[in-house]
């Protein structure tokens, strides 16, 4: 990527996207964080659990651009933190993160409100242009 | 057990311990344990419930594990805490995930479980029922084993 491309976190008014990450895997959210960081998006806040990240996203809102919400969690999973959500903010756009062979997962996902998915591993251009996508919608 | 169920296991852990960690890996030969199997430091553990049941273990030593961690996060890492803990099982995620998919595609059912890491010293594990197989895979970290203990229900 040239340096004088606009940063995919632009929002082209000076100002850059906000985003939480909902995971449980310390390492995949350094990961997210290091990716979305080196585009200028700004981290408002990590969640290691669906508990945690709802009640991050309620306590951000209405600031939350982009919400990458990880589908295997413990204590709430990702489809029913994304349901959770959705319910409170209809408006919301999530990016379902999974592991291989969750195709299923992936589907009633998408059908329950996500508005697009990353399959990990996490793939820098792929999962910039997921999200870029999104935003744009 | 049948060569079909370890092939994609193996072949994973070859594909994508090369291409993540950008090393060169050789293929040791493989062994047949029906008893009880020793296991090295850091394990990572993930079961398969369905037309294919039983698990499949990644057990490595405590400094290849650092190693791989470090090598993965671009920085040194020293302890074996929450980030390498992370690591090794998001590598265990990546492996499984991809021999999964060649299992599905060959028409196998099946649900995984999230991978778990455990770590100790001179631990070991029984498969009462299944015997294990197991490939140790050499890599300049140091030696990673892939222990399979599969059947077809």
């Amino acid at each position: 990527m040239s340096d004088n491309k606009t940063p995919v976190g632009s929002k082209g008014d000076g100002t850059f996207f906000k985003a939480l990450i909902i995971d449980d895997s310390v390492f995949v959210v350094k990961q997210l964080s290091q990716i979305l960081q080196s585009e200028k998006f700004e981290i408002l806040g990590s969640a290691n659990d669906g508990i945690e990240g709802f009640e991050k996203y309620k306590e951000l809102h209405p600031n939350v651009d982009i919400v990458t919400l990880d589908i295997t969690m413990p204590k709430m999973d990702g489809i029913s933190t994304l349901e959770k959500i959705i319910e409170f903010d209809k408006n919301a756009k999530i990016i379902m993160i999974s592991a291989l062979g969750k195709e299923d997962l992936v589907k009633k996902a998408l059908i329950s409100g996500a508005k697009n998915y990353i399959v990990r591993p996490l793939d820098r251009d792929k999962v910039l242009s997921r999200i870029e996508t999104v935003l744009k919608k | 057990m049948r060569v079909e169920y370890i092939n994609p296991f193996v072949e994973s852990s070859v594909s994508v311990i090369r291409e993540t960690l950008g090393v060169e890996v050789k293929r040791e030969q493989i062994t047949l344990k029906s008893k009880a199997v020793p296991i090295l430091d850091v394990a990572v553990i993930v079961g398969l419930v369905g037309q294919v049941e039983g698990r499949v273990l990644f057990d490595m030593k405590r400094e290849t594990a650092l190693k791989i961690a470090s090598n993965m996060n671009g920085e040194k890492i020293s302890e074996f805490d929450e980030l390498a803990k992370a690591t090794i099982t998001e590598l265990g995620n990546m492996i499984t995930g991809r021999a999964v998919t060649k299992l599905s595609e060959m028409g196998y059912k099946f649900d995984v479980t999230p991978p778990a890491v455990f770590s100790g010293q001179n631990m070991e594990i029984s498969d009462s029922e299944i015997e294990a197989l197991i490939v140790p895979i050499e890599t300049p970290m140091g030696r990673i084993e892939i222990n399979v203990a599969l059947r077809e229900k």
